[in-house]
């Protein structure tokens, strides 16, 4: 119903679109006309951005990103740039009056009114500017003073979600650092209810999903992001001229109802929101860089490299960040006190509590609060009312008045956008089984384990299409050693606190050694699930502990019976011995139980010195057997991230 | 055709509001005492399902409310109290914070008066959310007594 009701209002704003001109204004639109194809405005790069022209990939020609119809003023807009922009000066015509529901040309497309009134320097007497209460009354309510590109990062235990996501934050002129809350945000996303992940994955990996932009206040994101989700949003203030502002909003105000489709590594959140700044900023060449694979991370590395743009960066913690800071604060009796109060098992009148100082009570109130929030926005409180506990614990906070004395949460020292860059290529040599080799390997995205951590998550590896070429000494010549379109591993410690579970997906081709010795290129998926555990201190990150229990299945004609399915444990310790260096001793054993069956054993050390932020050494031990042969393996490589 | 409807659909956009929705402003207690599946998590990689199709304009629950995307002025206060009721209780119990600042600002209230604003929060906490699922509007309506109580604050009792 509301569909029909909205294509009504639709049809009211295309009679509206198409009012004749009157007929005085024939000989001034027919000047105009001429004067823009004189100056060939519908080829200057303030247009394309304007109506997002992307050059075609094959045929000769642009067209536009946009997909929703109402976009374009000319039937062939999408495609013809002229066609579209003589549509245009001719709307701007219309006398059609502004209503709720619809909107003067000059008014709806009113950056395209503006540049163009720029260029061509309207006459007021033969093209009557309209006022657009509509626009200027949204202007004025949203006060802009500045604009924030909003990097939400990553979620505990989700290295996908490393990829982030970016939104756009309208700074008001009456705001603050204290009251940021109270501004607008500028979100583009899929437009979907779906809940299911993998149907939203699937749908928005062949862009089924209209995406959208939307406009809401950003203390409902902050809250998202914080206090839902459990992840630290970084701010970056950035340098914009107010014409430059001015600018983004007419956009925004033009893009509020179109609509893209939504593709998760291209068209996506990231790469729109570079197009959208460089509409404020025509010269800023950004997304074409982005064009197939818009990473939101390395969006923001763009977008900060860029001279003079960033004014300021700003982080604020999530609540999991928090409580696991304050935790690290706290003595071993208020550990064990803020964790049954926030299950309810001890109670506030408890004596172990009562004999607390009352910076001490104040601290574990507030933490038991803030876990027992992490508990329900995670849906883990085993409380059916964790409601009224929250409320209690607040109460008694309330009443004891005084402060807490605890440090705020430090901000990392590295941000997101200053770690190392997340394409790798790496060139080593080595020996193995007998036989010298070179290898050459490299990876489009995004972190591994061993690579220096400054700026990512502990713990977190996601990586797409990974290869390795190896040139080997013996008659063996050139090979592809291994091909992983996809590698994620969440080793995600665990305390008394957050009881995550750790995991891991890899699927792609790799060598493997059959009865006869040969080892062709076999396909393999490989999953797991674990624990892992920071020693000596479960709160503090030490040396991490991991084990996994894995399995596995390979397909393949060169194998006996053509496929083999097993499963067995993995264990390891990822310890750093200096800022720089980084250890990994591991061990894996496989039983391969159907299909070709066999027994295999994996055991080594990694090792990673840091020489500068995207350089990096790698000395890889390792020995194997698989089908009761055994062999060695040691690497030295050198890894360059750019 | 789908396609067609959703493109038609969001064109209209920003619309009207919608008649029967008027009078009952709120983000909706959204999803905060949440259940969210492992699969959910990993693959969320960009999404920003939680609050719905939001599009400009007009996101359930708000129309009436809302202009263009933008709250409409006679609504910020009760939108934001509605939006941060955890936030809230959690800055008043301690005596301030980001969350209470911004209400503070939108309640006009002036710096050499905040700290007098943090401690009549924080000394009435029973009365301001007297219950754990509170309505928004018990929630204004007992500020509005807080403040008209305190001799400093009863000047700012109308603004909210």
């Amino acid at each position: 119903m509301p569909n029909l009701l909205r294509a009504c209002v639709f049809l009211v704003c295309l009679s509206g679109l198409t009012t004749p001109p009157p007929a005085r204004a024939g000989d001034y639109l027919d000047e105009l006309t001429t004067r823009s194809r004189e100056l060939r405005l519908h080829e200057r790069r303030e247009w394309r951005r304007l109506l997002h022209y992307i050059s075609n990939l094959v045929r000769p020609g642009v067209h536009s990103l946009a997909d929703a119809p109402g976009f374009f003023l000319a039937r062939d807009g999408k495609t013809d740039p002229q066609a579209e922009l003589e549509a245009a000066l001719a709307s701007f015509f219309s006398t059609a009056v502004e209503t709720g529901d619809s909107q003067n040309p000059q008014c709806q497309f009113i950056a395209r009114y503006a540049w163009l009134d720029r260029e061509l320097g309207f006459d007021p007497a033969r093209l009557p500017p309209q006022s657009c209460k509509r626009f200027h009354a949204w202007r004025e309510a949203l006060n802009p003073q500045g604009a924030t590109l909003v990097f939400p990062a990553a979620y505990l235990n989700n290295p996908s979600s490393m990829y982030g996501h970016t939104l756009l934050r309208i700074d008001a002129r009456d705001q603050d650092e204290r009251t940021r809350l109270l501004a607008y945000a500028v979100n583009y996303s899929a437009n979907t209810s779906e809940t299911n992940g993998i149907t939203f994955a699937i749908n928005g990996l062949i862009g089924t999903y209209p995406g959208t932009f939307s406009i809401m206040p950003y203390y409902l994101k902050v809250r998202e992001y914080n206090d839902l989700e459990n992840r630290d949003i970084w701010e970056y203030e950035l340098d914009l001229k107010p014409e430059e502002i001015d600018r983004l909003l007419m956009h925004i105000w033009e893009l509020g109802p179109v609509w893209f489709d939504y593709y998760f590594f291209d068209e996506n959140c990231s790469y729109y929101l570079l197009e959208v700044l460089e509409v404020a900023r025509p010269d800023l060449d950004l997304s074409s860089r982005f064009r197939w694979w818009a990473i939101p991370s390395d969006t923001v590395r763009a977008l900060v490299e860029q001279q003079g743009l960033l004014k300021h960066a700003a982080y604020r913690p999530s609540n999991a960040t928090l409580i696991l800071h304050r935790l690290r604060l706290m003595s071993a009796s208020e550990l064990v006190l803020a964790n049954d109060m926030s299950h309810g098992r001890v109670s506030i009148e408890a004596p172990l509590f009562a004999a607390l100082p009352p910076a001490g009570k104040a601290r574990v109130l507030e933490v038991s609060h803030d876990y027992l929030n992490y508990l329900r926005a995670t849906g883990r409180s085993p409380l059916s009312e964790p409601a009224v506990l929250a409320r209690e614990l607040m109460l008694a906070r309330s009443r004891l008045g005084a402060e807490s004395d605890d440090p705020p949460v430090p901000v990392p020292e590295v941000r997101p956008d200053q770690g190392h860059g997340t394409a790798r290529i790496a060139v080593g040599g080595g020996h193995r089984d007998g036989t010298d080799f070179v290898e050459l390997r490299a990876r489009p995205s995004y972190h591994e384990l061993m690579d220096p951590e400054s700026g990512y998550v502990r713990g977190a590896q996601i990586e797409f299409f990974d290869f390795a070429l190896r040139h080997y000494g013996s008659g063996e010549g050139l090979r592809l050693e291994e091909f992983k379109p996809v590698d994620i591993v969440s080793i995600s410690p665990r305390n008394d606190f957050f009881k995550t579970l750790s995991w891991k997906i890899d699927a792609g081709w790799a060598r493997r050694r059959i009865e006869s010795g040969a080892e062709p290129l076999v396909f393999e998926v490989n999953g797991g699930a674990g624990l892992a555990r920071n020693v000596p201190d479960a709160l503090q990150s030490g040396t991490l502990m991991y084990a996994f229990l894995e399995a596995s299945a390979r397909a393949d004609e060169r194998i006996g019976h053509g496929f083999a399915i097993g499963a067995g444990p993995s264990m390891g310790m990822i310890a750093d011995l200096t800022p720089s260096w980084r250890a990994d001793l591991y061990a894996r054993g496989h039983r391969f139980f159907a299909g070709d069956t066999d027994t295999s054993w994996t055991a080594g050390l990694r090792q990673r010195y840091t020489l500068n932020i995207n350089n990096a050494l790698r000395l890889d031990v390792s020995s194997e057997r698989q089908e009761k042969q055994s062999w060695n393996t040691v690497l030295i490589s050198l890894h360059h991230y750019f | 055709m789908k396609k067609v409807l959703i493109a038609i659909a969001l064109s209209a956009l920003p619309a009207v509001a919608f008649a029967d929705n008027v009078g009952t402003c709120g983000w909706g207690s959204k999803v905060f005492d949440g259940q969210k599946g492992a699969a959910a998590q990993v693959f969320a990689v960009t999404t920003n399902g939680t609050f719905g199709n939001q599009t400009f304009g007009i996101s359930s629950g708000t129309s009436g409310c809302t202009q263009d995307g933008m709250v409409t002025s006679t609504w910020k206060t009760s939108m934001f109290i509605d939006g941060n009721k955890e936030r809230l209780a959690r800055d008043m119990a301690i005596g301030g914070g980001e969350t209470l600042d911004s209400l503070a600002h939108l309640m006009g209230i002036r710096d050499e008066h905040r700290a007098q604003f943090n401690r009549a929060a924080q000394q009435n906490l029973t009365k301001i959310f007297p219950s754990e699922h509170v309505a928004t509007e018990q929630i204004v309506v007992a500020l509005k007594d807080v403040l008209s109580s305190d001799r400093i604050l009863a000047r700012y009792a109308a603004s909210i």
